[in-house]
């Protein structure tokens, strides 16, 4: 152990004592947010398009390249979601919630510090992870077969469904069955029938996400933010950002839980960062005190911290599977081990043979990626939030053209526009009927899942639900689901809070 | 509202390609970066031949070649339809292998492969494995306990009518093993399924196959090509074709993996590609890469290989046809029997 120990900080030394490679990761790491920040802009695009230019050098300045851009492109997604309520990645729609909520006080600077700061620990605490448990992690990530696929869709579009909701939570969910009609459009992916194409060949492929992720959040924004002629934030406070380090103490369990909640949804092998910034939400917003719960939704310090911490750590945990199994667990990990095979690094369980220290120097990579995301977090942060003091009449419409020309800068289709248009303006009706908008994303996202898992595990159960109940992961997420649907009934919840005060007693004494 | 936009969009187009035209006119293809569209899903073996060739091709022709995977369909289709909708210019190159010559004869779409111009890097022989935690430790075993318990297996082998759902097939039909099919959206996922116990069998090609082989995570039955093959930490796996003789009517079927272009493209964009993939193909990178990989190389462009994918198409759907596991008559396509 202390071997590994100070073999990692030689590594890490002689990363750092070249000064191409820190001009590397901090040019990545700033490419990266940019690419996370803008609408259409993914953190997979910007990895395949890292992948060619970084080819022809060596493996470390490309890992490094790579690994830079992909943690401050999930970072990035979180300051359009914090400044103007546009999340630009699936991921950061939690993070909108209350960072949105927060520069509409004037606090946007600082509701940007505490993301800088919590993704920073949060991907550090993923690596942490990383490097100790990954043998341990991977066979747990093993344990999911279509059964969990499905219920774990299921899990997220019901959370989300919950917890946006401004009135009643059966209006989240109807948003989340929307967008898991949304996921059936196009062909399906085991029997190749069409389903709702309309003889469309551009719709075969289903609906784009970036496009309706675009279209559901910007659009109704700009018509918002334009008709009501509101201005996007009080003046904002452009003081300092600082690193919010007392708020980070304070919220220091909910860090740690959720970056547990992060490393173990981002190992799961085809989940990632859509759904863990949810999960780690509910669990912070369930396990805090009546008082701090009502402010979620308003502009909780506890919310963000939770929602960008998961985020960042699913990195570390998405990583896992990919270095022990060589499977990738996220879509940008997917394109990273494209990135890997091209340099001659298969990843895989005989890694440790072919590349030994493969993985700390990864770590290594990594540790730097976020000291850079951090310092270029920081110093971006100040001028983000000067943004909010251009006047909503003139900046919104910018935002409005940036959006449409990320939907079709997106593999530059029109067609992306004839669904983000007509996405936008329905996503601005339903919004007006206070429906939220981010489980109809979060159901498209995941819908396509959810509906090809369920199918393949009745065909290899031969169209029995009974392997449902026998495997203990599919128990418990069932269990979970259950009880966030039941909990929405009155009686039953005055039942489980009374169980839960039992329980609270019992421990006292 | 719809022929405005139309309009507006022409106009677009048609202003672009002047300034495109005006500042490229001078120099010969390429002139902008190359966009190559995997059919197959990243991380796979198409997939990673086609990043590994393109980045050596975009050494080469100097020009950045950008690869995106386009899944889905059957056999492909709809990454092929993405593809071949696209101008015949030589900028949009399709990464494909043997397993799309099977996307008409499926329901995909109703093209042939003739279509297509390719471009043949190489192939790695396929190999059937059970999850190291299986009772099954060899071919024999998996055939007894098929005959003692007369329950089907359930078999994972990438995407419906690709080649290794073919040699899945090809093997139910000579050893009387009862497998069912359950697709995936491509091999790495299905061998995912065979780790988890999802799936009992597994089969796919040993380049994708052979790091799990070697950590232990899936025990190798037997090729499904007539050589042995000797793997380092694990040893010799032996052929399928030496219980099952039987197997070598219609196979090995030589899986061939590579890229393509609209064959309507320019003659002079032809010759540049293929120029710069025979110099490719000689690289020590790509050699290096195949050797590590587990491929064998082929090199195959322009006729020869628009011949090879003729004989594969007209193999593999006639093989479809007597299995009777397709949806439409190779007939229909008018593809002739092999």
């Amino acid at each position: 152990m202390l071997d590994q120990f100070s073999n990692f900080f030689t590594i890490l030394f002689n990363l750092v004592t070249d000064p191409t490679n820190l001009l590397v990761v901090f040019g990545a790491s700033f490419i990266g947010i940019i690419f996370g920040s803008m609408p259409g802009l993914t953190a997979t695009l910007g990895i395949a398009l890292l992948t060619s230019l970084t080819y022809g050098f060596g493996p470390d300045i490309a890992l490094l390249a790579l690994l830079g851009l992909y943690v401050g492109a999930i970072y990035g997604g979180s300051y359009p979601a914090i400044l103007i309520n546009i999340p630009g990645t699936p991921a950061a729609a939690a993070t909108a919630l209350d960072g949105y909520p927060l520069t509409q006080k004037g606090e946007g600077g600082r509701a940007l510090g505490l993301t800088t700061t919590a993704s920073f620990i949060g991907t550090i605490i993923g690596l942490l992870f990383l490097v100790t448990l990954s043998p341990f992690i991977a066979s747990m990530a093993l344990q999911f077969t279509s059964w969990e696929f499905f219920l774990l869709a299921l899990f997220g579009i019901v959370i989300s469904g919950t917890l946006t909701s401004s009135d009643f939570v059966i209006k989240g969910w109807i948003a989340g069955l929307i967008g898991l009609f949304l996921a059936t459009i196009g062909r399906d992916s085991l029997q190749y029938f069409p389903r709702y194409t309309a003889g469309l060949s551009e719709l075969d492929a289903g609906l784009e996400i970036v496009p309706v992720l675009i279209g559901a959040f910007g659009i109704p924004q700009v018509i918002r933010v334009l008709s009501e002629r509101n201005s996007l934030a009080n003046t904002p406070k452009l003081g300092r950002i600082l690193p919010e380090l007392s708020a980070i103490t304070r919220n220091a369990k909910h860090i740690v839980r959720s970056s547990t909640i992060g490393v173990g949804v981002g190992s799961v092998p085809g989940i990632g960062e859509d759904i863990a910034g949810w999960v780690s939400y509910s669990t912070a917003k369930n396990a805090s005190s009546p008082e701090q719960q009502k402010e979620f939704g308003k502009g909780s310090e506890t919310a963000i911290v939770s929602s960008e911490t998961a985020n960042n750590a699913c990195i570390g945990g998405a990583l896992i599977p990919l270095l022990t199994l060589g499977i990738p667990g996220s879509p940008p990990a997917a394109m990273l081990l494209g990135a890997l095979l091209l340099h001659g690094i298969t990843p895989g369980p005989s890694i440790e043979i072919d590349h030994p220290d493969f993985l700390l120097e990864v770590t290594a990579i990594m540790v730097l990626a976020s000291f850079a995301m951090w310092a270029n977090g920081m110093l971006l942060a100040k001028q983000v939030v000067k943004l909010l003091t251009i006047p909503a009449p003139l900046f919104i419409p910018v935002v409005g053209i940036l959006c449409i020309l990320g939907g079709y800068a997106l593999g530059l289709s029109i067609f992306n526009l004839y669904i983000l248009i007509p996405v936008g303006i329905a996503s601005y009706f339903l919004s007006e009927m206070k429906f939220p908008i981010a489980p109809m994303v979060i159901g498209l996202v995941l819908g396509g899942m959810a509906d090809e898992s369920l199918r393949r595990a009745l065909m290899l159960s031969d169209g029995s639900f009974l392997p449902l109940f026998e495997r203990p992961v599919a128990v418990i997420l069932l269990l979970v689901i259950c009880y966030f649907i039941l909990n929405q009934i009155p009686a039953v919840k005055a039942k489980t809070k009374n169980l839960f005060s039992f329980w609270q007693r019992k421990k006292d004494v | 509202m719809n022929t405005v936009l139309n309009k507006i969009t022409t106009l677009l187009l048609i202003l672009m390609s002047v300034i495109a035209s005006t500042a490229d006119a001078a120099r010969p293809y390429p002139v902008r970066p190359i966009s190559n569209t995997v059919v197959w899903s990243a991380g796979g073996g198409t997939d990673a031949v086609n990043r590994m060739v393109m980045a050596e091709m975009s050494k080469v022709l100097k020009t950045r070649i950008n690869v995106v995977n386009k899944t889905g369909g059957i056999a492909g289709s709809i990454g092929m339809n993405a593809v071949l909708r696209k101008r015949a210019d030589g900028y949009n190159l399709v990464g494909l292998s043997s397993s799309n010559v099977v996307a008409a004869v499926n329901g995909g779409w109703n093209k042939r492969m003739d279509v297509w111009s390719p471009f043949i890097v190489g192939s790695s022989p396929d190999v059937i494995s059970v999850s190291s935690n299986s009772e099954i430790k060899s071919l024999d075993d998996l055939v007894n306990q098929f005959n003692s318990s007369q329950k089907p297996f359930k078999a994972g082998a990438g995407g419906t009518g690709g080649i290794h759902h073919l040699y899945l097939l090809e093997l139910a039909r000579v050893s009387g093993i009862d497998f069912r099919f359950v697709p995936y959206p491509g091999s790495a996922p299905s061998q995912t399924a065979a780790i988890t116990g999802e799936v009992e069998v597994v089969i796919t090609s040993m380049a994708e196959q052979a790091q799990l082989i070697r950590g232990g995570k899936l025990r190798p039955l037997a090729m499904l090509h007539p050589d042995s093959f000797v793997l380092e930490d694990v040893g010799t796996i032996p052929s399928a074709f030496d219980k099952f003789p039987e197997l070598a009517t219609h196979l090995p079927l030589s899986q061939a993996i590579g890229f393509a272009i609209n064959n309507e493209a320019p003659k002079e964009v032809k010759e540049k590609l293929g120029q710069a993939f025979e110099q490719v193909m000689k690289s020590p990178a790509v050699t290096e890469w195949a050797k590590q990989n587990y491929y064998q190389l082929s090199g195959k462009h322009g006729e020869a290989a628009r011949k090879e994918f003729a004989e594969l198409e007209s193999f593999f759907t006639w093989t479809l046809q007597g299995l009777g596991s397709n949806k439409f008559s190779p007939e229909k396509f008018a593809i002739p029997k092999p």
